[in-house]
């Protein structure tokens, strides 16, 4: 096997005695000396900030650019104005996903896409067949000029504040992006992130420079943060995992992109002249998520399960691969599950209190809606669990916090 | 201290204490270093009786979930009840506080024993699988 691949920040993390796996072909830390738990606090009541040096990122430009991402991703790239960024799919024929990615416009006419590790050379495979059908087009992998790091919490604004040295932080409204100057460094800033904080950042500055920012940014204030609270603070934000909630499932069947909630705000129908990959397919879907919303569950040949959000009633973890049940039927699996923790909250202000809870992602027919009561096998054993809306709250104030 | 030198052990990291015809019986701290943060663990009830390598209960971190396996043959006489409701306990006393289980050995001279690791052995054992 090749060797795993260290991102520039690699001696950073092992200075800091962070615990390293490899991860889709990469040495990343897991967690650092005080575990998942307190990362994942912290991020919810501070700032926590994350290398994720290892997703692929490809800068597309030129004249036929938009032509293209109007052809390879589902949303509409028109409507992305510069300054702004998107959630996005890769679909292919069949209304599968190929991938799930962010779109990133910092300057007109260029384009960042900001993909899975896992999915890096499939995504560019797929691409760059499809890339022979344009012209005027450069598609260049720029992960290895520049670090990716995610700033995220309710501290991350006032910390990145205090590195600014040019330029203004994007405007406070989410998916906002653009360029800064941190502690000399110039960057592209975007209010983005994986954890379901209202106050976020995604970071991408030039790798040579990376160590400088990541020094400063812990100086100031953030906490690191390893994959294991990425996952952990993703699932609570009840946020989609590639290989878990799209893709394919545990049968080896692929997964249409409905599956997801999320897709209503990845694939865009509006202009009706756009012929995307997989867009009959997916308005197939889409039609099919309409009606079950109006309550008929007559048809669902086109999106045969949903991902809803569960919280575990009776003790114990519910992982992936678990078995759902509702009314004694199996309806589906569980697609992600672990125990996470959280600060017990008062009047939308977070305690010093913490607790924690098993929650996680369920894969499900589409009737077993918010509210349901279903079980979750374990071991042998069927556990309570409960269907619920989210489980995490964030709209009142700018604290996101356990419900 | 990541080794006891009065346990013995199993290749899958359970420990083992004797003291008279009663055994107790957790989990090691290299172990617990190496799974992280305990979330979750589940132990068995008084009364239940094991064989030698049954699994006993089961210990979850957040990442991973890991079936925690018998030492010894015998009866459980006693479950630490703290610990299911404060899981990070264990780690801070792996051979002390954090016990697991008291066990009624099967054997009243329990030479089941011998079959396991010494703290020698296990120290060894840590060093050539790391």
């Amino acid at each position: 096997m090749e060797q795993a691949k260290q991102t520039p920040l690699y001696d950073k993390h092992t200075v800091s005695g962070a615990r390293m796996v490899d991860f889709a072909g990469w040495r990343m830390p897991i967690q650092y000396p005080d575990g998942i738990v307190a990362e994942h606090l912290a991020t919810r009541k501070h700032a926590g900030l994350f290398d994720v040096s290892h997703m692929g990122r490809f800068q597309i430009s030129g004249s036929g650019a938009v032509a293209f991402l109007q052809r390879t991703l589902t949303n509409d790239c028109a409507k992305l104005a510069v300054g702004q960024a998107q959630y996005t799919i890769l679909a292919n024929e069949t209304g599968g996903a190929v991938d799930d990615a962010f779109l990133y416009c910092p300057e007109a006419g260029s384009f960042l896409l900001v993909v899975n590790a896992s999915n890096k050379e499939k995504d560019w495979q797929h691409l760059q067949r499809h890339l022979a059908d344009f012209t005027e087009v450069r598609m260049a992998d720029v992960s290895d000029e520049m670090v990716m790091m995610a700033l995220q919490g309710p501290e991350s604004e006032s910390i990145l504040q205090s590195l600014v040295t040019g330029g203004t932080l994007p405007e406070s409204k989410r998916n906002a992006v653009a360029s800064v100057t941190l502690a000399g460094v110039e960057v592209l800033a975007a209010r983005t992130g994986y954890t379901g904080e209202p106050v976020c950042f995604e970071l991408f500055i030039p790798a040579q420079s990376a160590g400088t920012v990541w020094d400063k940014l812990l100086a100031a204030g953030a906490k690191p943060v390893g994959l294991g609270a990425r996952d952990t603070l993703r699932l609570e934000a009840g946020l989609p995992l590639y290989g878990h909630e799209l893709g394919t499932a545990p049968d080896g069947s692929e997964m249409p992109v409905f599956t997801i909630p999320l897709a209503a705000f990845a694939v865009s129908f509006e202009d009706a002249s756009r012929k995307f990959i997989g867009r009959d397919a997916l308005e197939q879907q889409a039609a099919a998520r309409q009606r079950y919303k109006n309550g008929d569950f007559s048809d669902t040949a086109a999106l045969p399960k949903v991902v809803r959000q569960f919280k575990l009633s009776d003790r114990g973890i519910a992982r992936d691969g678990s078995a759902v049940y509702y009314e004694g039927q199996p309806i589906g699996w569980v697609s992600s599950g672990t125990m996470v923790p959280y600060w017990t909250a008062q009047d939308n202000v977070l305690t010093d209190e913490h607790s924690q809870r098993a929650i996680g992602l369920c894969v499900v027919a589409p009737h077993v809606a918010a509210g349901s009561e279903i079980e979750i096998e374990v071991r042998g054993r069927k556990l309570k669990a409960k269907v619920v809306p989210r489980n995490l709250e964030n709209r009142k104030v700018k604290v996101t916090y356990a419900l | 201290m990541l080794v006891d030198a009065d346990a013995h052990y199993l290749k899958s990291h359970e420990w083992v204490k004797q003291d008279g015809n009663i055994c107790s019986v957790g989990l090691s701290a290299y172990a617990l270093e190496q799974l992280g943060d305990i979330v979750y663990i589940e132990l068995p009830e008084v009364g239940t009786e094991f064989k030698k390598e049954d699994i006993f209960g089961v210990i979850e971190s957040v990442k991973s979930a890991s079936d925690m396996y018998m030492p010894i043959s015998g009866k459980v006489v006693e479950v630490n009840t703290e610990i299911p409701d404060n899981p990070d306990r264990l780690s801070k006393d792996a051979y002390g506080a954090g016990w697991l289980l008291r066990i009624e050995a099967a054997d009243p001279d329990p030479a089941e024993l011998d079959t396991l690791m010494d703290a020698t052995a296990y120290q060894q054992f840590l060093e050539t699988e790391g």
